[in-house]
């Protein structure tokens, strides 16, 4: 039990082992310094590398962890941090299960817990909503909906679903998908709460510590500068196919999109940005647009990262730049740090002009 | 509208709530009730925010106030009478759907009549309901004529209560069928061998459901149409399409001809010229089958929906709960018309005479005094088009 409840934390069942096998949690944040330390990680992994970093081997401090990672991200109190956080453990949940559930009797792995979808489906409320069928499951649209708003891309919409009869036909990677964003909400729901002074005082550091980090990428996201010369090489090869009209795949669409929106640009001037070729889209470029920056949907997305990049195969022409970076935004950074003053000239600046 | 008029009004809605029953929706104790009640001057103010607790019964209350306009929240609320959203506690709404003549495409204002708008609104009522009910599969509908421009129906499904804004904008696009990709529709299929060196793609539309089945209903209807014309006309109607030509245009037909039960069975690939040709129908589906719904009434979870079994203030007619099988044969203008205001007529002077259609029959009105059957009276003066005359 004590596995399960440590490789899935969330669970409602792991919050009453945590519940009825520790003294108070202030406690734990004063005495423990391991879980402390794993708690930081957690956190800092999902601000840094969108995961929730190494687990511990000690299976009490890699439940504890969980519930201190909480509060951190409550003392923290920042909405973003929130976002972020829940995405890390959703996202890290979500490849265990799935690698849980694919694993045969007979070759468990030595993490396996034991965990089934039917188990995880109840403990959503799922089990009533979704039903196994030939090729795949069907899932009532109440259920859908809630879900499928966290998910990235326009094949999650219910327009383009073969809803019949109240069911949304999904496939199993859909439907994992769709247990992920369930993680997700469950992670979010009631965060931040009011963290208890004294607990507050004793995670000072860890605090101060985790708002540095996110002050650091909240310069990231505050250039406002668009010099379409100086993008990596990535962006600028996934431009040029939308403008010369080719149809990309949502990965790579939903990657320059969201680039694009970290650098500045609003939905207008990314929609101008693309009409160099007439058939791009423009309502639905409006509305991948909003979607991704936050505006119609409750998650502001940010760029991906070189890894998500080159596992999806949009990380093509690298150069010299690329071998010391790890982040798209890394490298537009520093080209326009590098850049002089003098030669950055503004993409929206020199439309203005033209017009 | 002059004091006599208004006073006449407001005694006759009385007389209507003294002799009707009102069955209030469930729940109707956490619902905000909100009501306009007959005043001079073009203004209307609302009175909201009430909860049932403060009116009291409704039908006491109905007949104790006898207002212009009745309406209750399509949100349940842990403190229903309380003045702003905030302090309300949303518990859950119902899913409400407006049809609206104002909006609707194919409806020329001020050259359609009412009864020609009403019909144009019960068609795209049908096509909601075919989308609600074989779809999205709900049961708990209720369908009310609004008592002026158009039809509502309310959902209470369990799996649509806890719907948020942004989850009814997915069911507001879906009936619209907005949003809708093509590709998406579609799905593809890896398959390797028949007879080729590398793999190739099955594309297979969707037909088990949503828009994909209609795109492919139209889409095989034309079909259908084809294999029943003679060679050249089948030709002439493909290369009809833009983008089509002659190599294309055979390229179809003969693939309708050998291989129509691929394409019953939604496999686009046995031509790229066929999985082009079924693009074309996703449009003409939209335009043939999408709800023109009035959208923001939809996403809303606290809008105010007028009460079945109350008088629409702006026209004398009630506003009617239906049953799904009486819906094909209720006729708005009369089966709407209040039984109270039947049977008897009264003096009135018409401002702005025309053609009035109610009760069954259209009868060109004239202006100056006059006397009218009650309903045709009360309809004109509601609508601000005559003043009541001394008996």
């Amino acid at each position: 039990m004590q596995r399960l409840h440590a490789r899935y934390p969330f669970l409602e069942a792991a919050r009453e082992t945590v519940a009825s096998e520790t003294v108070e949690l202030a406690t734990v944040v004063e005495r423990d310094p391991a879980v402390v330390e794993r708690a930081v990680e957690r956190v800092v992994a999902s601000l840094e590398d969108g995961d929730t970093g190494e687990p511990s081997r000690d299976t009490r401090t890699e439940l504890l962890s969980y519930p201190v990672a909480r509060v951190l991200v409550s003392a923290v109190e920042e909405n973003v941090l929130v976002r972020k956080y829940a995405r890390a453990e959703a996202e890290e949940a979500h490849d265990r299960f799935r690698t849980e559930f694919e694993e045969t009797v007979e070759l468990k792995s030595a993490a396996s817990s034991g965990l089934t979808r039917e188990t995880l489906l109840s403990e959503f409320d799922l089990a009533g909503d979704v039903r196994a069928v030939e090729g795949g499951y069907r899932i009532g649209v109440g259920a859908y909906l809630p879900l499928a708003a966290g998910c990235w891309g326009d094949e999650w919409r219910l327009v383009n679903r073969a809803l019949s009869d109240g069911e949304v036909p999904v496939d199993e990677t859909e439907l994992h998908a769709l247990l992920r964003e369930a993680v997700r909400a469950r992670v979010e729901e009631g965060l931040p709460f009011a963290v208890p002074e004294e607990i507050v005082d004793s995670l000072e550091a860890e605090v101060a510590r985790v708002r540095e980090i996110l002050a650091d990428l909240e310069l990231t996201r505050e250039i406002d500068t668009v010099v379409p010369d100086l993008f990596p090489p990535c962006m600028t090869a996934l431009l040029d196919d939308i403008r010369k009209g080719e149809h990309l795949p949502h990965h790579s669409r939903f990657a320059i999109t969201a680039f694009l929106a970290s650098i500045g640009m609003d939905t207008d001037e990314i929609v101008e940005l693309y009409r160099v070729n007439s058939s791009f889209g423009e309502e639905m470029t409006r509305y991948q647009t909003d979607h991704i920056r936050g505006e119609t949907s409750p998650t502001e997305y940010s760029a991906p990262s070189c890894a998500t990049m080159q596992s999806y195969g949009d990380c093509v022409n690298m150069d010299d730049l690329c071998e010391r970076i790890s982040h798209p935004m890394a490298y537009y950074e520093r080209r326009l740090d590098d850049a002089d003053d003098e030669e950055i000239e503004d993409w929206r600046e020199a439309e203005l002009e033209e017009a | 509208m002059e004091e006599r008029t208004r006073a006449y009004l407001r005694g006759r809605f009385r007389d209507y709530y003294r002799r009707t029953e009102i069955t209030p929706p469930p729940e109707a104790d956490e619902r905000e009730w909100g009501f306009i009640p007959w005043t001079d001057g073009p203004g209307t103010t609302m009175v909201r925010h009430r909860s049932l607790l403060e009116l009291g019964d409704i039908e006491d209350f109905l007949e104790r106030k006898r207002p212009r306009h009745v309406y209750f929240s399509v949100g349940r609320y842990d403190d229903p009478g309380a003045g702003s959203m905030g302090e309300k506690g949303w518990r859950s709404s119902d899913l409400v759907f407006d049809l609206d003549a104002d909006h609707l495409p194919g409806v020329t204002l001020g050259e359609d009549s009412y009864a020609e708008m009403l019909a144009i609104c019960k068609d795209a009522l049908y096509r909601l309901l075919d989308f609600l009910e074989d779809d999205f599969g709900f049961s708990e509908l209720e369908i009310v004529f609004s008592g002026g421009r158009g039809y509502h129906v309310h959902v209470r499904d369990d799996a649509v209560l806890d719907l948020e804004r942004d989850h009814r904008r997915e069911i507001v696009d879906y009936v619209r069928g907005i949003g809708l990709e093509y590709d998406h529709l579609v799905d593809r299929e890896t398959v390797s061998g028949l007879g080729r060196k590398t793999p190739t793609e099955r594309r297979t539309l969707r037909i088990d459901g949503g828009w994909g089945r209609r795109v492919h209903g139209y889409f095989m209807a034309f079909i259908e149409e084809l294999l029943n014309l003679p060679e050249d006309d089948a030709l002439e109607r493909l290369t009809a399409f833009e983008g089509i030509g002659e190599g294309k245009a055979k390229a179809t037909l003969n693939a309708a001809r050998n291989n129509r039960e691929e394409l019953e069975a939604g496999n686009v690939t046995v031509h790229t010229a066929v999985s082009q040709l079924a693009e074309r129908f996703l449009e003409e589906a939209v335009e043939r089958d999408n709800a023109p719904i009035d959208e923001p009434v939809t996403t809303d979870t606290n809008r105010l929906i007028r009460l079945p079994g109350s008088l629409h203030g702006g026209s004398g007619l009630a506003v009617c709960r239906l049953d799904r099988a009486e819906l094909e044969a209720f006729d708005p203008l009369a089966d709407a018309v209040p039984d109270p205001f039947v049977g008897h007529e009264i003096a009135v002077d018409v401002e702005e005479g025309g053609e009035v259609e109610l009760g069954g029959k259209i009868r060109t009105v004239e202006e100056g005094p006059q006397s009218l059957p009650e309903y045709v009276g009360i309809f004109l003066m509601a609508r601000g088009r005559a003043e009541k005359e001394k008996e």
